[in-house]
C-alpha cells in the first residue's frame, strides 16, 4: 500500500516537476504574452539630401483600410461597402463580398493619403479600422510615371527595408534603430496606465548629403529621355562626377520609374544599368591604353607609326573601324580618328604586363566600391591568363567588361591630373565626412602623361569625333572621346552597339566628368549607314545638352587662351 | 489629590509614581532627593504605562458621548467604507480619464505630425526642378542657352611688375603761383582732379 502509495506521489510529482520546471520558460513567455503588452516604437528613418541640401526624400504617413468582417452585422454591410466604395474607390462588390466572408481581418486599401483618410473618419463604420503607416516619398522626376533619380536612390519596402542604391546601402544608418515601451494590460485588452512600463526610446536613422545636384540630375534625365527616344535605343545612361573629389553629380537612367508607386512597377526597371550592367566601352578604352603607353614612355602624342588600317594578332586579323590603310599617323591622330591599329600598337609597345598594370592602376580590374547596392562587374582574367589577341582587343576596349562607374572613374584620372579618385555617392552621413574624401588619392598616372593626354582629348573634341558634342565658346576647351562597341549575343557580334561620349571641362581647370551610354540605338537612317549609330551621333548630342546646362547652372566659363 | 500623595512617605511614592505624568529625571531625582536617608531600600519593580492611542481615545469618547449601540458602530463602519470607496472611485474616475485624454492627444499629435509630414511633401515638391519648370512654363518662361560665351582672353595688365616711384609734379611754377592766388580769393577747387594724365 506504501509503495503504490509512494509511486503514485511520485507520478504526481514528477509531472508537477515537468510543468513547473522543465516547461517554466514556455509557459511563463504564454502567461506575459497575455498580460504584457509589446509596442515597437519605429525610428525616423533618415532624410536623404542633395549637395546643396535640397531634400530628396521625405517621410510621409499614409493609411491603410481594414475592415473585421465579423464585426460587421448584415444589415450595416451595406453602409459600410458604400462607404469604403464612395471615399476610397473600391470595388463595392468586391467590399461586400469580403464583409460577407468568415475572415477575421482583411485590408480594403493600403496606404492612402491622410485626405482620404479624414474624409472615412466621420462615417464611424463598424468593423473598419484604420492603420498608419510611414512611407518615403520622392521627388517627381521628368514624367507622370518616375521620380527624381529614382535608380541611384532606390526606395523603401513596405517592411521599412532599403531597397537598391543608396536606400539599400546605408540601410543601417537611415534605418536607426527601433524603440519599444512594454506594459500591461487587462482583460480587456486595454493597457493598464498605472502598471510597471518599460520604455527605450527609439534611435532616429541619421540624415545623408549626397554629392548629387537635382537640377543637374533633372536636366541629365530630361536630355537623356530625349536622346534615348530620338536614337530609337533601348536604354541609356548618364554618369556626371565631381573630378576632384569622385562625386556623383548626376546619375540617371532612362526608362526609369516611380519609387512612389514600386509596387506596382515592373522589377526589371529596378536594376540599374550604371553600376548594375556590365559594357564593353569600344574606343573611350583608348584614353586608358595611350595614358599608360605614355607612362610607360612607349610612346609619345607624336610618335608616328603605320597603320595600314589591319593588324594580324593571334591569329586574328583585327581592323580599323573604317579598314582604311591611313599611312604614317601620330598618336594624336590616332585617338582623335579612333583608331584601332593605333592602340594595339600602342599595346605592344609598352608590353603585355605593363597594360594589365595600367588597367589596375585606373581600376579596371576590381569593383569601383561604389556606395549604392548591386554592384555589378565581371573582371578581366588574370595577366597570364589572357590570350594575345584578348589583350589587343582590349587596348580598344572589346573583349572587356566594364561598369559605367569604374570607366567614368578611369577617365577622370586623366582629368584629375593623374589621381584616381574614388567614385562616391554620400558626402556626409549625419555631421561626420565619408572617409574615402579625407584619404589621399592614388596617383595612377603622371601629371605631366595626365595633361599630354588631356591635350590629345581637346584634340579629338576639335579634329576628331568628338565635333558634335562642341559648345559654343568651349570649342577649346572641351576633352573628350567616343566609343562604340558591338554587343555580343551567345559569343557573336551582333550589329546592335553600345555607343558612348566621355569628355570634362573646361580641360585645363575640369570642372565635371560625364560619361553618357546609349544601348543599342538605332539612329534614324542607320539601316543604310551603320555609323550612324556611332556615339558621335548618338551620345554625344546628349553629353553636349547635359553640358550646357552645367555651364549655366555651376557658372563655368573657359579657360583663357 | 497627587499633590497629598507626594509628601507622603518613600514608598507610597515608589508605588504611585506610575500614575503620575513625569519625566524619568525628575522621578530619579525625586527618589534620590527622599531615598538618600535610606539608601538599601529598594524600589518597587515599575511597571510601563500603555498609552492609549488617539483613535482608541476619540472613539472611546465618541461612544461615550454618542451612546453607540452595536448597530450604531456598524452604520458609522459602513459609512466609513462607502466614503472611502467613493474616495477610490473618484480618483478611479479621473484616471480613466485621465487616460482618455492621453490617448486622443496621442491620436492629435500624430494627426497634426501627418499634416506637418504632408506640407513638408507639399514645401518641398514645390521647390522640385520638375515642379519649377512646369511652374515656369506655365509662367511663359523658357530656359535659353546662352548662344555663345565670351573667351577668356590674358590680362593686359601686368600686375606683377613694381610700381615704381610717384611721377614728380611737373606744373609750372607761375602756374602753381596763379593757382594759389585763385584759390585764396574764389576757394580751394580740386584742380588735379580735371588735369589729365
Amino acid at each position: 500500500m506504501l509503495v503504490v502509495a509512494a509511486v503514485l506521489a511520485g507520478m504526481v510529482w514528477s509531472r508537477l516537476a515537468y510543468w513547473q520546471v522543465v516547461q517554466h520558460g514556455r509557459l511563463a513567455m504564454q502567461a506575459q504574452a497575455q498580460y504584457r503588452e509589446f509596442v515597437q516604437l519605429p525610428a525616423l528613418r533618415g532624410a536623404i539630401f542633395d549637395r546643396n541640401l535640397k531634400q530628396l526624400v521625405v517621410n510621409t504617413t499614409v493609411y491603410s483600410a481594414f475592415v473585421s468582417p465579423d464585426q460587421v452585422a448584415a444589415g450595416d454591410r451595406d453602409r459600410v461597402a458604400t462607404g469604403l466604395s464612395s471615399v476610397l474607390g473600391a470595388d463595392k462588390a468586391k467590399v461586400m463580398t469580403t464583409l460577407a466572408s468568415n475572415t477575421k481581418f482583411a485590408y480594403i486599401q493600403r496606404r492612402f493619403a491622410k485626405t482620404k483618410a479624414d474624409q472615412l473618419r466621420p462615417l464611424k463604420l463598424p468593423g473598419v479600422g484604420l492603420q498608419e503607416e510611414t512611407q518615403r516619398s520622392y521627388l517627381p522626376g521628368i514624367a507622370t510615371g518616375s521620380t527624381l533619380a529614382a535608380n541611384v536612390l532606390g526606395f523603401v519596402d513596405w517592411n521599412g527595408d532599403g531597397k537598391y542604391g543608396v536606400e539599400q546601402n546605408y540601410q543601417q544608418v537611415l534605418g536607426g534603430t527601433p524603440g519599444f515601451i512594454s506594459s500591461y494590460r487587462d482583460l480587456a485588452n486595454r493597457e493598464i496606465v498605472l502598471g510597471t512600463h518599460t520604455h527605450q526610446d527609439p534611435i532616429n536613422g541619421q540624415d545623408l548629403v549626397l554629392s548629387l545636384d537635382a537640377n543637374i540630375q533633372y536636366a541629365a534625365e530630361q536630355a537623356l529621355a530625349d536622346g534615348v527616344k530620338r536614337d530609337n535605343a533601348e536604354s541609356g545612361s548618364v554618369l556626371i562626377m565631381d573630378p576632384n573629389t569622385g562625386g556623383i553629380v548626376a546619375w540617371a537612367d532612362y526608362p526609369s520609374y516611380n519609387a512612389n508607386d514600386f509596387n506596382h512597377t515592373d522589377p526589371a526597371l529596378f536594376k540599374d544599368n550604371i553600376v548594375g550592367s556590365v559594357y564593353e566601352p569600344g574606343s573611350v578604352m583608348k584614353v586608358v591604353t595611350l595614358s599608360g603607353a605614355m607612362n610607360a614612355g612607349a610612346i609619345t602624342p607624336d610618335t608616328v607609326i603605320n597603320d595600314p588600317g589591319v593588324l594580324s594578332v593571334g591569329g586574328y586579323r583585327i581592323y580599323d573601324w573604317d579598314r582604311r590603310n591611313h599611312g604614317n599617323v601620330d598618336y594624336t591622330y590616332v585617338l582623335a580618328h579612333s583608331l584601332n591599329v593605333g592602340a594595339m600598337k600602342a599595346m605592344q609597345a609598352e608590353g603585355h604586363p605593363a597594360f594589365y598594370s595600367n588597367l589596375q592602376a585606373f581600376g579596371l580590374t576590381k569593383p569601383s566600391g561604389i556606395d549604392v547596392a548591386d554592384e555589378n562587374c565581371l573582371l578581366p582574367p588574370a595577366a597570364d591568363k589572357m590570350s594575345d589577341s584578348q589583350y589587343a582587343t582590349a587596348s580598344f576596349g572589346q573583349g572587356i567588361d566594364v561598369n559605367m562607374v569604374q570607366m567614368l572613374a578611369a577617365i577622370n584620372v586623366v582629368a584629375n591630373g593623374g589621381k584616381y579618385a574614388p567614385p562616391h555617392v554620400v558626402e556626409r552621413v549625419g555631421t561626420h565626412i565619408n572617409p574615402v574624401l579625407l584619404q589621399p588619392q592614388r596617383q595612377a598616372i603622371s601629371p605631366q602623361t595626365a595633361a599630354k593626354m588631356t591635350a590629345m582629348m581637346q584634340q579629338v573634341v576639335q579634329h576628331g569625333s568628338g565635333w558634335t558634342s562642341r559648345i559654343k565658346g568651349f570649342e577649346l576647351d572641351q576633352a573628350g572621346k567616343t566609343g562604340t562597341s558591338q554587343i555580343p549575343v551567345n559569343g557573336q557580334y551582333t550589329q546592335d552597339v553600345w555607343a558612348s561620349f566621355v569628355g570634362f571641362l573646361p580641360a585645363q581647370h575640369p570642372k565635371f566628368t560625364m560619361l553618357v551610354v546609349i544601348r543599342k540605338p538605332h539612329y534614324p537612317g542607320a539601316d543604310r549607314d551603320w555609323t550612324l549609330n556611332d556615339g558621335y551621333m548618338t551620345a554625344e548630342p546628349i553629353w553636349k545638352t547635359i553640358a550646357q546646362s552645367l555651364v549655366v547652372d555651376w557658372h563655368i566659363t573657359p579657360d583663357p587662351h | 489629590m497627587r499633590g497629598d500623595r507626594s509628601t507622603g512617605s518613600a514608598n507610597d511614592l515608589a508605588k504611585d509614581e506610575v500614575h503620575v505624568l513625569t519625566s524619568t529625571r525628575i522621578l530619579a531625582r525625586r527618589r534620590l532627593g527622599t531615598a538618600g536617608a535610606t539608601p538599601h531600600v529598594t524600589a518597587q519593580p515599575r511597571r510601563r504605562r500603555r498609552t492609549r492611542g488617539f483613535v482608541q481615545v476619540a472613539g472611546a469618547v465618541a461612544a461615550e458621548r454618542l451612546r453607540l449601540n452595536m448597530f450604531g458602530h456598524a452604520y458609522v463602519g459602513v459609512g466609513a467604507v462607502v466614503i472611502g470607496l467613493l474616495f477610490y472611485l473618484a480618483l478611479a474616475a479621473q484616471i480613466t480619464q485621465a487616460s482618455y485624454d492621453m490617448s486622443r492627444l496621442q491620436d492629435q499629435q500624430r494627426q497634426l505630425i501627418a499634416e506637418q509630414d504632408q506640407l513638408r511633401y507639399q514645401e518641398v515638391t514645390m521647390h522640385a526642378p520638375a515642379m519649377v519648370q512646369q511652374q515656369a512654363a506655365q509662367s511663359g518662361m523658357q530656359r535659353v542657352v546662352p548662344s555663345s560665351y565670351v573667351a577668356g582672353s590674358p590680362v593686359a595688365i601686368d600686375l606683377t611688375t613694381p610700381l615704381g616711384a610717384s611721377p614728380a609734379d611737373a606744373t609750372p611754377l607761375w602756374m602753381r603761383a596763379v593757382a594759389t592766388v585763385v584759390n585764396a580769393v574764389g576757394g580751394t577747387r580740386d584742380v588735379m582732379a580735371a588735369t589729365k594724365h
